[in-house]
């Protein structure tokens, strides 16, 4: 069971805007909402610190929390503010935490989680392109203490801790193979180095592969035995999901589709091969197609661009669509998943960027006829590798519901 | 120095003059030569950052562009219009909002009079309190920020929210460009993560950055250019997400130096 944790910010500060009806256990429901989405925006915060951020009175505020305490939804602990003793209150999670952490490209996103995936602490932090391992694996390891630390909890009460990277994992031995794809990150014990940080257990996985496990069971792909779930970001990957299963291969390398052939005469690839598809799509080879027109850019501005209208840039995407499509159709026909989900930042463009894709599919007779294959954007966005992480923790550490 | 229109928007041309076009600005301290006939340029929607070692003038520019300090020589365009900025309030009603290393808040005041402090808004010559608090409001929202209420005494926050609060200060009277000072020096990593965040969401808001820093990891994290000093003197301009980290070091170093 997930219950996503993501509030906007604040609403209004004074009790009882939010009613229409003017009702006592209608009002107080309104009150305990809000008092909930506040502890869930902070992760901890004291009494005297929700009445602040609530509006309500403290008197309010600590007879709600009694109550939430008594129904086990939240927990308080002793601490200091300022000098001063105070009530810490945050989401109950005395069964323990689990860590999901996604190293990307370029930023890094960490959870704090429940034993039951309720994520009580989220940050991102972006990185460097080229970030270096021994600062981005300190980084990783202070920012899960900072943040366990911030709920008033220590770091023994981490159950498990997953890290997903972009680049394939040899599953037996945790380790970057290839060379070229993180420049200083291979056969490099990653997942030793964080746990005699955290003194927990840590597994690495490749993070279209937790993206997979993340949207398979707590996303678009949930109910589905058979999934093909394609990571559309800085590189092409894919995560397939075989029974329920990740498939790995031996080697780490299943569904990397960024790295299969799509022109015998291409550029030589970070890979070393010739004409990868991630030559094609790859978030640099999107940005130097648009050199000439827009000058350089992240890949975040190009795919606002293209969101908010920008002919160029909604045919670079479209283009990236289609290309990707090929390979996913292709893939689709050899391994007859039993739906199609699309995530990753190029996902964050919707239809200029599935269309191509579910096209590519159709075009496909043999998954297109009588029950034609659905291609699906993933529901959890940036976060399904954290999720697929914070799953992989789960089923570390041993706990119920991790798989 | 560079000229490429970074990020520009939508309609905004390459042709488009920069935000910030600073040309051979010379400052000296007695026999101390501050700056010496350096150019620089922000543009809309980009983030530049200004490294360099201690004493290579990187404050000193920032205290130019606010107005703190009068160059000698040289000459400042804000949006190709000739301009000279000889008090922080003539650079501010500009559009330019600066956060020094020290933050200069007040401890004993709360959030929303610290974001309004000198700025005040005022109704029929009463403050506008709730209005401000609106504001407020409304500015830690567009960062993002984890600051549980507006009404919070500076001294109950974190630095990494105080920091937070400092750039929100910059958003009153819409800037058109925020010079941050070392905003990510001595902050814990989960604050860094928030600060650096924040820098992204006021590029994303339309602003020019100058972000100022010791620390090339959070530059070349955020930044779009990197611009360095060395002892007062230009030294190179790389991109940061192509440039690597070593080429820009040994122009910090001045293990490689450029003829000016």
């Amino acid at each position: 069971m997930l219950v996503r944790a993501r509030l906007s910010g604040y609403s209004h500060p004074v009790a009882g805007h939010v009613l229409s009806s003017g009702s006592q256990s209608a009002l107080r429901e309104a009150n305990s909402a809000r008092l909930l989405g506040a502890v869930r925006q902070f992760g901890g915060i004291t009494q005297v610190e929700l009445a602040e951020a609530t509006g309500l009175s403290p008197a309010t505020v600590s007879t709600i929390v009694k109550q939430l305490l008594l129904a086990g939804i939240v927990e308080t602990r002793s601490t200091t503010r300022s000098g001063r003793r105070a009530q810490m209150v945050t989401l109950a999670h005395k069964s323990g935490l689990l860590v999901g952490a996604h190293i990307g490209t370029r930023a890094l996103r960490l959870a704090i989680a429940d034993s039951r995936f309720e994520i009580l602490a989220e940050r991102t932090l972006p990185l460097p392109s080229d970030h270096r391992l021994d600062t981005t694996l300190d980084r990783t390891a202070l920012l899960a203490m900072e943040l366990v630390d911030g709920l008033g909890s220590t770091t023994s009460e981490i159950l498990g801790v997953g890290i997903g990277l972009p680049a394939p994992v040899d599953p037996t031995t945790g380790m970057i193979l290839d060379q070229g794809l993180m420049r200083g990150w291979a056969n490099v014990a990653i997942a030793d180095v964080v746990s005699s940080r955290i003194n927990s257990p840590v597994a690495v996985d490749n993070d279209a592969n937790l993206s997979a496990l993340g949207e398979a069971r707590f996303g678009a792909g949930r109910g589905f035995r058979d999934v093909l779930y394609v990571w559309a970001s800085y590189g092409t990957g894919a995560g397939l999901i075989i029974d329920g299963e990740i498939h790995r291969g031996p080697r780490g390398t299943a569904g990397e589709i960024g790295h299969t052939l799509v022109d015998p005469q291409g550029p030589i690839c970070r890979c070393g091969s010739r004409g990868c598809l991630d030559t094609l799509v790859g978030a640099q080879a999107l940005i130097d197609s648009l050199r000439i027109s827009r000058g350089p850019m992240s890949l975040s501005d190009l795919l606002e661009f293209a969101s908010s209208g920008d002919p160029g840039c909604r045919q670079v995407v479209a283009d990236a669509g289609a290309a990707i499509g090929v390979a996913v159709a292709n893939l689709a026909v050899a391994f007859n998943p039993e739906v199609v989900v699309v995530g990753g930042e190029l996902a964050q463009t919707d239809v200029i960027f599935l269309d191509p894709i579910r096209a590519a599919v159709n075009h496909r007779v043999l998954i297109s006829r009588e029950n034609p294959l659905e291609v699906r954007r993933g529901e959890l966005g940036s976060l399904a590798p954290v999720q697929g992480a914070l799953a992989m923790a789960a089923e570390l550490a041993h706990v119920p519901g991790g798989r | 120095m560079i000229d490429r229109a970074l990020g520009a928007r939508q309609d905004t041309t390459m042709t488009a003059p920069p935000l910030l076009r600073m040309r051979h600005i010379s400052k000296s301290f007695g026999a101390v030569q501050a700056l010496i006939n350096v150019d620089f340029e922000v543009n809309h929607h980009e983030i530049v950052a200004l490294v360099g070692d201690n004493a290579a003038g990187k404050s000193t520019l920032a205290r130019v562009i606010a107005g703190v300090h009068q160059p000698e020589s040289g000459t400042i365009e804000i949006n190709g219009e000739p301009v000279t900025l000889p008090r922080t309030a003539v650079a501010q009603a500009r559009g330019i909002a600066t956060v020094f290393q020290g933050l200069a808040l007040a401890e004993n005041l709360d959030v929303t009079a610290n974001i309004f402090l000198g700025r005040e808004v005022r109704e029929h010559g009463l403050l506008a309190e709730e209005h401000m608090e609106t504001l407020a409001r409304d500015y830690l929202e567009r960062l993002n920020a984890r600051i549980p209420s507006p009404r919070t005494p500076v001294s109950h926050l974190s630095a990494g929210q105080r920091q937070c609060v400092a750039i929100a200060r910059t958003l009153v009277g819409d800037p058109q460009l925020i010079v941050l000072d070392e905003p990510t020096a001595s902050l814990s990593v989960a604050q860094t993560a928030e600060v650096l965040t924040h820098i992204q969401s006021l590029r994303s808001l339309g602003l020019g950055v100058v972000f100022i820093s010791h620390n090339l990891t959070d530059v070349r994290a955020v930044a779009d250019r990197i611009e360095v000093l060395r002892h007062g003197r230009f030294n190179g301009s790389f991109s940061a997400p192509h440039d690597a980290y070593e080429e820009v070091i040994a122009a910090i170093t001045g293990a490689t130096t450029i003829r000016n």
